[in-house]
């Protein structure tokens, strides 16, 4: 994978070292992880529970910081970071879709929604024609006023992503976006983010277990006892 | 919507613990509330004068003679001396009391220059009219009483020479105080009627009053009263009116004190159920705030809103807990007013309750709203 230097040069990972020290062990996640995610891409990340795929996430987001080792996601450099700097920074370029979806249960699919936009300049009417146009998007037009207890899981789902979409982030990440949904619901989030890969440019990294969830991807990495086992790309993307 | 709103979402969330939350900040604020106008109405405003009280050193309920009265106006630290009797007068209905007090009109006047408002001629008409009485006018209110109505007082411990309690009075004025907290339900005779009349502790009184001359400082005053008392058959303790106020009050029953256990209970039990209840709200929020962190939110955003809630919860409850005092110390004037004269919510109480819940709001949201600051977002997201 070639990429122009001119070119947004996505996500980088180089040289990344991250452990945890439990008592006297030191356990090792990742020890000098190179991995380059160009922008545009949609990758799925797949491994056995406790590989660290979560944690790879988290650091390309900007919320867990690697021991050493560069991350560079656009131009930024996320470990010379503060952390408010990070959250600033997250705040515009980083749309987050979790499995249990964590919505706000005390405010409306429209108010999740706008929860990102109030770190935004936008005025109280821009901000609400924001939400409007995701959450059309989204396929949830007509649910603006429910709270989250009203909506299905999969219905739970579209608002989180319609949030993480909200402030027009270039990258989005997933963790394990369908774990908590049927085969029908799970698929058409899928097709959902694959449409926004294709046809708005969104750059997607998706931790998953369902091998078929991999089809939606570009391609798929196998992370391993903290290395990649890359896997070709899969040709045949879902229609 | 805006981070306000979000504020008062969060609070609906659990609608019954925010009530309970509000109510027991109200009720401790009440209880406060209603106590300091208490206490503050009993022990009569702090007043920044410069009178001073001279009663006798044994004790405040021992008498001293009136003969006194000239050694104590020949010192030369003192402007205005003046002297009076006091005793427990009922109208009436044995129950119904108030304060009589005998003195010398001009210079009782002159001494309370400025706390009480003897309108045109009052004190003259008194000193025209023997049996004169210049009635408070919280009691003229209460009673129903005019200038030139006759009235007669009982004394539970005021025999008259002739062997009755009755003592026969002319009302020659209503005076009123300069302010609300200033206690008027007394009356005032003239000590000549008052000292003729009486079968026992005839040309005594229960203490004198003294104005500093200009350029004198009060201890001045107290150290030359009592000098010139010293070692005598009636010796003296001089005291600010302040000072002797609560010497007063606390003869009977340490108020204060009280007051100050009462409340404080009340507001310590109060702090810790508040400050328990915020800490598990908070922590019950702990996925949501890693939720926002994750959205961009910072943790300064996230302790202030935090801090913002108990603010809030706090000032519901303040505001509540003091109107209801307000309104309690409306209803509780009447019957109380031969206890205390004035219920009313001063405005250092109301900065003071105000202060208080600043405080406290600080105190119960900030360890929770340091925590949430401080949380990992890794771990908030966990829900650790
Ligand atoms: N705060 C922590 N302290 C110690 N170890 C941790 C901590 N957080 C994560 N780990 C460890 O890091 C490893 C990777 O965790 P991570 O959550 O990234 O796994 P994962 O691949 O997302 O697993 P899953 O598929 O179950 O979500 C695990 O072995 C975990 O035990
Ligand atoms: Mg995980």
């Amino acid at each position: 994978m070639t990429i122009q230097p001119q070119e947004n040069p996505g996500v980088r990972l180089q040289g990344v070292n991250k452990g945890y020290r439990i008592g006297n062990e030191q356990v090792t996640i990742f020890d000098d992880l190179d991995l380059t995610i160009p922008e545009g891409d949609f990758v799925a990340v797949m491994g056995p529970s406790g590989s660290g795929k979560s944690t790879l996430l988290n650091m390309i987001g900007g919320i867990d910081r690697p021991d050493s080792g560069q991350i560079t996601c656009g131009f930024s450099k996320l470990n010379t970071m503060s952390e408010g700097a990070m959250g600033r920074w997250r705040a515009s370029n980083v749309g987050y879709v979790f499995q249990f979806y964590n919505l706000m249960p005390m405010l409306s699919a429209a108010q999740n929604v706008e929860l990102p936009l109030l770190l935004t300049k936008l005025n109280a009417r821009q901000r609400k024609e924001r939400v409007e146009t995701v959450l059309k998007l989204v396929g949830l037009g007509n649910r603006a006023k429910h709270l989250p207890s009203e909506l299905s899981g999969g219905q739970m789902q579209r608002v989180g992503i319609a949030r993480a979409l909200a402030v027009d982030p270039k990258i989005l990440l997933c963790d394990e976006p369908t774990g908590d949904l049927d085969r029908k619901s799970a698929d058409e989030i899928l097709e959902m983010l694959r449409v926004l890969n294709k046809e708005f440019g969104k750059t997607i990294v998706m931790v998953t277990h369902d091998d078929s969830a991999c089809r939606f991807a570009k391609r798929t990495l196998r992370l391993d006892k903290g290395k990649f086992v890359e896997s070709a790309p899969i040709t045949a993307q879902a229609a | 919507m805006n981070t306000f709103k979000l504020i008062r979402l969060n609070m609906a969330r659990k609608r019954i613990r925010s009530v309970l939350l509000v109510l027991s900040i109200a009720i401790a604020f009440f209880i406060y509330a209603l106590l300091a106008s208490f206490e503050h109405g009993f022990k009569g405003a702090d007043s920044t004068s410069e009178r001073l009280v001279v009663s006798a050193k044994a004790g405040a309920a021992q008498l001293l003679p009136i003969s006194s009265l000239d050694r104590i106006a020949q010192l030369p630290e003192v402007a205005t001396v003046t002297y009076r009797s006091n005793f427990r007068a009922t109208f009436n209905d044995p129950k119904n009391f108030m304060g009589a007090n005998a003195v010398d009109p001009s210079s009782y006047a002159a001494y309370f220059e400025g706390q009480y408002n003897f309108g045109e001629g009052q004190i003259a008409a008194l000193e025209t009219q023997r049996d004169g009485l210049l009635v408070g006018a919280a009691i003229a209110a209460r009673e129903g009483w005019k200038v030139g109505d006759r009235i007669v007082l009982n004394s539970p411990f005021e025999r008259k020479l002739d062997g009755t309690r009755n003592w026969q009075f002319q009302i020659a004025g209503i005076f009123e105080g300069t302010g609300p907290a200033i206690d008027t339900n007394f009356v005032i005779m003239r000590y000549d009627y008052f000292n003729l009349g009486r079968q026992n502790n005839q040309d005594t009184v229960a203490n004198f009053g003294i104005l500093p001359a200009s350029g004198v400082s009060a201890d001045q005053v107290i150290a030359a009263v009592d000098a010139r008392f010293a070692n005598s058959a009636h010796e003296t303790q001089t005291r600010t009116e302040n000072d002797f106020m609560k010497a007063f009050v606390e003869q009977f029953a340490d108020v204060t004190t009280i007051v100050q256990l009462v409340v404080g209970a009340a507001f310590v039990t109060i702090l810790m159920i508040v400050a328990n209840t915020m800490f598990f709200a908070i922590r019950e929020r702990t996925l949501e705030i890693g939720v926002l962190k994750v959205l961009g939110f910072s943790g300064g955003y996230i302790m202030r809103a935090v801090l913002a809630e108990t603010l809030w919860i706090f000032a519901i409850g303040v505001t509540l807990g003091m109107g209801a005092a307000y309104g309690a110390g409306i209803v509780l004037s009447g019957p109380l007013s031969t206890i205390v004269p004035s219920l009313t919510l001063t405005p250092s109480i109301i900065v003071n309750a105000t202060l208080l819940a600043l405080v406290f709001s600080l105190l119960t949201g900030g360890l929770p709203a340091i925590n949430a600051m401080r949380i990992p977002t890794t771990a908030a997201l966990k829900g650790a």
